[in-house]
């Protein structure tokens, strides 16, 4: 009986693989940063997003491992003088063009075809990392895992100042829309 | 008897479980690199997209509109008071409008009021060399303008029509230094004259960014072989950047604003203090 019970273990933990997945590139990955500011409100739109996403084959929570990074250069506000005031006064990027996520799936429940999952982690903008706890939605899209978020960051937390005298009227806290696409490279 | 079996089990489960713990500890270190192949925003190196009466090599994002509304007082700061140092005016007017067919790329039709000078132009970047020390921007710019009301002449008289081209090199020293060497050809340079005039000037122009709102700039454009009306433009002044629009307030030797006529040179001496009170105002719309 306990030789069968060790045969089911080590059966499961032999199907129970490890499956790693990369964003697709060439897929049409949205990152918007909005900012809702009260006279001017814009968004910063990328498709510059990359990382990967690691979890065992039978739960996405399981071991989990989430990565994300959005190159800020590329956002583009559609104005180009207020692209280049983005990266240069407010984001840096010539000292910190990434924004980078890494955290893990702590959370996930089954939602349709995929799971809503929450996910904590470490944001580090600007240089400076930041405890968080975001929540999406993972979803299967034909081959690929689509990933969908939506949460808030304070430039505060990332030592992000709005000057007084600024003519780009920014909100402290801005809205970041993810929506990805991973395609399996493992497992 | 009945304990080595379970002696056996705990031994074999410990051995799975730590196979189990290595194997998934290797299996969480991702094959995911970095791919460096980010196609980067164009290189800008002057924030706006004109010197004083010389165009930088920056442009406009695409679809975006630029409107121009630049004045020079005739009247000069030597004339004093009394003329409120050419407040007064009379005034010599340009407006102009720019449309940004590409992100390169601009056409821009402006009007002045002095011959009642229409100009027509197109600018064009060609090339950006990025580099940590010293990013370059290299564009051209060519234009036709047409002087429709000269005294003793046709509204489109063909004597009346002028034609240039400019090679604008920019350069950038940090964030905060920038440099542009424009040579520029005129065409029909002194429109009155009977036989046909250029003029090869070398303009050069300096700016520095103070902070992000407020900038000091100076622009000399001197006569290198053909026609000069006297002496060479001169210009000094101040740039406030706002949101989306240039502000700059000048002093210069030079009263006039459409390039074909300000590429033909001054007619007062700059190191008289014959300086005339100018602006520009440039404001980007966004549809």
């Amino acid at each position: 009986m306990k030789i069968l019970l060790l045969f089911f273990l080590a059966t499961f933990v032999a199907f129970s693989q490890t499956v790693e997945y990369h964003v697709d590139k060439s897929a049409s990955n949205v990152v918007k940063f909005i900012s809702d500011a009260p006279i001017e409100n814009f968004e910063g739109v990328t498709s510059n997003i990359d990382g990967y996403l690691i979890h065992r084959s039978n739960d996405v929570t399981a071991t989990s491992s989430l990565y994300f990074e959005v190159d800020l250069r590329t956002l583009d506000t559609g104005i180009g003088l207020r692209n280049r005031q983005m990266r240069d006064d407010y984001l840096h990027t010539d000292k910190f063009p990434m924004a980078k996520f890494t955290g893990r799936i702590v959370s996930a429940s089954e939602a349709g075809v995929g799971h809503n999952v929450t996910v904590r982690g470490v944001m580090d903008i600007h240089g400076v990392k930041k405890p968080m706890e975001i929540t999406g939605s993972l979803a299967p899209s034909g081959s690929r895992l689509r990933l969908r978020s939506s949460f808030e960051v304070k430039l505060g937390d990332h030592d992000i100042e709005i000057p007084r005298f600024m003519f780009l009227k920014i909100d402290e806290t801005m809205k970041l829309e993810l929506d990805y696409y991973l395609i399996k490279v493992k497992g | 008897m009945s304990v080595a079996p379970s002696i056996r089990v705990c031994v074999v489960t410990i051995a799975v479980c730590v196979l189990y713990a290595s194997v998934s500890a290797q299996d969480d270190v991702s094959s995911w690199r970095r791919s460096d192949a980010v196609e980067l925003p164009p290189l800008e190196l002057f924030h706006s997209t004109q010197a004083v009466n010389l165009p930088t090599a920056t442009t406009l994002q695409r679809k975006n509109f630029e409107f121009e509304i630049s004045h020079r007082f005739i009247p000069t700061i030597k004339d004093g008071s009394g003329s409120l140092w050419g407040f007064d005016g009379p005034v010599n007017i340009r407006l102009a409008l720019g449309y940004a067919f590409s992100d390169a790329g601009i056409v821009t039709l402006g009007r002045s009021n002095v011959q009642d000078n229409i100009d027509f132009n197109i600018k064009h970047r060609l090339f950006a060399f990025r580099n940590d020390v010293i990013p370059l921007l290299l564009a051209v710019r060519a234009g036709a303008a047409m002087n429709t009301e000269v005294h003793g002449r046709d509204t489109w008289d063909g004597d009346n029509a002028q034609w240039y081209a400019q090679c604008i090199v920019n350069a950038m020293y940090g964030k905060r230094f920038a440099i542009g060497l424009t040579p520029s050809y005129l065409w029909n340079a002194y429109i009155l004259h009977p036989e046909t005039q250029y003029s090869f000037t070398l303009g050069l122009n300096a700016q520095y960014y103070i902070t992000r709102v407020f900038n000091v700039l100076l622009e000399w454009n001197p006569t290198i072989s053909g026609w000069r009306t006297a002496h060479n433009p001169v210009s000094f002044g101040i740039e406030l950047e706002t949101g989306g629009h240039f502000f700059k307030i000048i002093l210069t030797n030079s009263d006039l604003v459409n390039p074909s006529q300000f590429l033909a040179g001054a007619s007062n001496s700059f190191n008289d203090g014959d300086w005339h009170i100018g602006f520009n105002i440039t404001r980007l719309l966004v549809f």
